[in-house]
């Protein structure tokens, strides 16, 4: 089990360096040269002068693989620089946008969990019943509504026309941005700060919730069928306890690797939903660093967005042991 | 400026901005009526929310040395006021005036101008305006260590150059006096506008705070001390900026002081604009911007600026050097193809009919401006159609259809097929030829041109900023000349029109050079001239002036009691 935790963490690293060495290569090859963009030249021809000091200034005419060299140098340090744009640090900008994005992905993740894997299980147990065929139809429709649409609708729904119509104002929501920026707890939203989180966080969690309920309904089908299930129900357990204790531990394996997957999406790429309500998160200053050629700002931020993938798929790999413990991790383990 | 353009889809580049600061405001007062202030025009002071300036990303510069976006000159342009501003009290007559300058004048051949500045105007600090805070800002937009996009400018003024290239600390053409209250200018060659660019925000005054920075970039993320009309709440963040009524202000160019005015005004910064046209119809803002395609919807529900002229023009470039469609030769060609183009379909269909379709290249609202300089610029499809014939019967012949090019997915499109369509009725091949938005205007400035579009808003209100840096030889070959357009008769005349201290005489003179470019010519297609694009909400805002700068007078907006 330690030396598998170790052999994780050690793979890490390689990651991380391919990750971020192919960004930066891209970011070379990508049409438009960086000092005539953040020049303003993306607009208008920028005068020579500004280009040839933005060159100066970022040391971007030094030949690719210095600038390469000391670009792995300075990260090794944690020194992630500054914003080619308007000078601010990038440990600065990712304190930031990672706890919005964090704290929005947390409701994200917990909406998925809480509805995804319940609606799947009740979707399962009563296979063709109206409300299956009910979640089928709703999880397909979901999953293909594309966030933007479907987070246009609810601004519709939910703020623009209850103001039209004059609903009082609790049952209005917001659509931009963070509100007041309350939390307790970190991430328990506090004043009118809720009012901001709900509409982004549904339709963050749209799609994922949708494929997870489809998830967990089909992989507890299989479930279901299997002999340990009769087994379960022989031994005299009651019905709940076969369920919850049996059926969905041993289904719920393809669901969390699903999930991990998604925590680290709706961490690091949520560009759509963070670009509809104005939520400042991660995905969306990763994007739009790109288009400007702030490269300091994506390769710090995709460091991080990077980072927390692999560290979130280790802590999935290892829930596996717990989900089913006839997964070891040691090699030649005792079976 | 070239940019600002929303429509056009052509938004400016990401930012950030400083960690929030405290959000204690010391006099808002809330969008409430105050009882019994009430007057006709609205009520006294309130707050207003805006959704529609920042659109996209949150503004990458507030340094007025450094911002080269409208989006942040609107807020730059109420936390300072320059030397000089400009009159729209008339909109077809613009004048510029002394503002923090009591007086301007110019010698002869208008190579040096003296500013004498008013006594008693200060920073919101209480620190006084003088002629040498005008020099530190100078000094230090000039700084090559610093300086930003507009700093070119300062060529204008003698050693501006030699500042800008390293090779001199000092502009030696500036002089401030703070006893006699003078800034003299000196410049490197006549230039009788001056007066109108010394009004630009690269132009405005510092206090003596940005001399104690280590770091001069960090001024725009801290609390910047200004001689607007308002000033910074807290520093800037990513969400909104947030700026109060500052007590200490001077005035306006006509000594108006606006005394009730709003009191705090909160400028969000949304990601998308339909989504902050979401918010703006749930009521989360006052102001917003009006998202491409919705202009009626916008004018039938709500109050728009859309019937405000704004001085940008939209329109096309001719490769005076493409051998398919530049040259002598082909005269008639590009004859044919601006009097073949149906412009007003152009407005309707893709613009909701708001633009105002040209009539030249320089917009309305431009010192000089007349209408109707263009005469191929009306739709004539028998005209363009002889001429196309003419131009075939002179033996001339397409290898290949001409290429509109168009900087992709910027809504651009629509326009370039209608113009396509309108070649093909007059029997001229063309294709729609999308280039790459990155790296699009540095193409065209290296001669990639052959008809292009290109879109230009006004910098500063001077007819030589659409004359000189969109056509003169100057900005040729690597400039923003995308028609490479050379001719030795139009450089003069621009050139002694830039020299030309009588305003008439002057506007005379930059409509025969333009007269040269649309006629004779024909190096440019002109399209339409912009419009404003804010919405507001008419039942709680009383009045939104726009001037034809697309600057919003925030100052002079009231709300409804």
């Amino acid at each position: 089990m330690f030396s598998f935790f170790v052999r994780r963490l050690l793979l890490i690293i390689p990651t991380v360096f391919f990750a971020l060495s192919f960004l930066f290569a891209l970011f070379f090859v990508l049409p438009g040269d960086p000092a005539t963009l953040i020049a303003g030249g993306a607009d208008r021809v920028p005068d020579p002068g500004v280009v040839e000091r933005v060159n100066e200034r970022y040391g971007l005419n030094d030949p690719i693989l210095e600038q390469f060299a000391n670009y792995w140098k300075r990260t090794l340090q944690w020194d992630l620089g500054e914003s080619f744009q308007n000078r601010r640090s990038v440990n600065e900008i990712l304190g930031e946008k990672a706890v919005n994005s964090l704290r929005l992905g947390i409701w994200a993740i917990l909406i998925e969990i809480v509805v995804g894997i319940s609606i799947g299980v009740l979707s399962a147990i009563r296979r063709y019943s109206i409300a299956d065929k009910l979640t089928t139809i709703v999880t397909a429709v979901a999953s293909a509504v594309p966030v933007f649409v479907l987070g246009f609708i609810l601004q519709y729904a939910f703020a623009v026309y209850p103001n039209k119509h004059d609903w009082p104002e609790w049952m209005h929501l917001r659509t931009q941005g963070m509100g007041p920026d309350t939390w307790a707890f970190f991430f328990i939203p506090t004043g009118e700060t809720w009012r901001h989180l709900v509409l982004p966080a549904v339709a963050l969690a749209s799609v994922s919730t949708a494929l997870a309920t489809r998830m967990t309904r089909g992989s507890m089908l299989e479930v279901l069928r299997a002999d340990f299930m009769r087994t379960a129900r022989a031994k005299g357990l009651n019905e709940r306890q076969v369920i919850v204790g049996h059926g969905l531990r041993n289904a719920m394996l393809p669901v969390i690797t699903l999930i991990g997957v998604d925590f680290g999406t709706v961490i690091g790429a949520a560009v759509l939903t963070e670009t509809t309500f104005s939520w400042p998160g991660l995905g969306s200053e990763i994007a739009s660093s790109v288009i400007s050629r702030d490269l300091p700002v994506t390769l710090g931020l995709t460091l991080v967005v990077v980072l927390a993938y692999t560290v979130i798929n280790l802590l999935v790999d290892l829930s596996y042991g717990w989900f089913d413990p006839r997964i070891r991790f040691s090699k030649g383990g005792k079976q | 400026m070239a940019l600002g353009a929303r429509n056009d889809a052509e938004r400016d580049r990401t930012v950030d901005g400083a960690a929030s600061g405290d959000n204690s405001a010391d006099r808002a007062t809330g969008t409430t009526a105050r009882g019994g202030q009430s007057t006709e025009r609205g009520v006294a002071g309130g707050e207003l929310v805006d959704l529609g300036t920042f659109v996209g990303d949150p503004p990458e510069h507030l340094d007025p040395a450094l911002n080269s976006t409208l989006d942040a000159y609107q807020v730059i342009n109420l936390l300072y006021d320059g030397l000089t501003d400009l009159d729209t009290s008339d909109p077809d007559n613009p004048v510029v005036k002394p503002l923090v300058a009591e007086s301007f004048e110019a010698n002869d051949d208008a190579t040096v101008w003296t500013f004498k500045i008013k006594e008693g105007v200060t920073f919101s600090d209480g620190e006084a305006v003088l002629p040498s805070s005008f020099v530190r800002a100078w000094e230090r937009a000039s700084d090559p260590d610093f300086a930003g996009d507009y700093s070119y400018l300062f060529n204008f003024i003698k050693g501006g150059e030699e500042k800008l290239a390293g090779d001199a600390d000092t502009l030696a053409g500036v002089k401030a006096d703070d006893e006699a209250m003078t800034l003299t200018v000196e410049l490197a060659a006549p230039y009788s506008n001056f007066a109108t660019v010394a009004g630009f925000q690269l132009f405005f005054p510092m206090p003596s705070a940005v001399d104690d920075l280590a770091d001069q970039t960090s001024w725009e993320n801290e609390l910047m001390i200004g001689n607007g009309p308002y000033k910074l709440e807290s520093p800037r963040n990513d969400q909104e900026i947030v700026v109060v009524k500052n007590d200490t202000w001077a005035g306006d160019v006509n000594g108006e002081k606006w005394e009730d005015r709003l009191d705090k005004i909160i400028f969000k910064v949304s990601a998308d604009p339909d989504t902050a046209y979401n918010a703006f119809e749930a009521g989360e803002g006052l102001t917003a911007n009006v998202p491409p395609g919705r202009a009626k919807e916008a004018d039938e529900n709500h109050a728009t600026t859309q019937n405000v002229k704004i001085s940008g023009t939209y329109h096309f470039d001719i490769n005076m050097e493409n051998p398919a469609v530049g040259g002598e030769e082909n005269v008639l060609l590009r004859q044919a193809i601006s009097m073949a183009i149906d412009r007003d379909a152009i407005n309707e269909a893709v613009y909701d009919g708001i633009r105002q379709t040209s009539t030249g290249v320089t917009p309305p609202g431009i010192p000089g401006f007349e209408e109707g300089l263009c005469k191929y610029c009306g739709y004539d499809e028998a005209a363009a159609k002889k001429a196309a014939d003419d131009w075939k019967a002179a033996g001339n012949s397409q290898s290949a259809p001409i290429k509109i090019q168009f900087n992709a997915g910027a809504g651009h499109e629509d326009v370039v097929t209608i113009i396509v369509d309108n070649l093909k009725a007059i029997g001229i091949e063309a294709e729609a030829t999308p280039m790459p938005t990155e790296t699009y205007f540095s193409e065209l400035a290296k001669g990639a041109c052959e008809v292009c579009r290109a879109g230009w808003y006004a910098d500063y209100p001077t007819y030589d900023n659409f004359m000189y840096d969109l056509f003169h030889s100057d900005a040729a070959g690597g400039g923003n000349n995308y028609s490479q357009f050379r001719n030795a008769e139009f450089d003069k005349l621009v050139d002694d029109a830039k020299q030309t201290v009588d305003a008439d005489e002057q506007g005379e003179l930059f409509r025969q050079a333009e007269d040269i470019l649309l006629n004779e010519d024909v190096a440019v297609i002109p399209i339409n001239w912009y419009v404003g694009d804010y919405v507001y909400n008419p039942d709680k805002v009383a009045n939104f002036p726009q001037s034809g700068l697309g600057l919003v007078a925030w100052e002079q907006i009231k709300l409804k009691g």
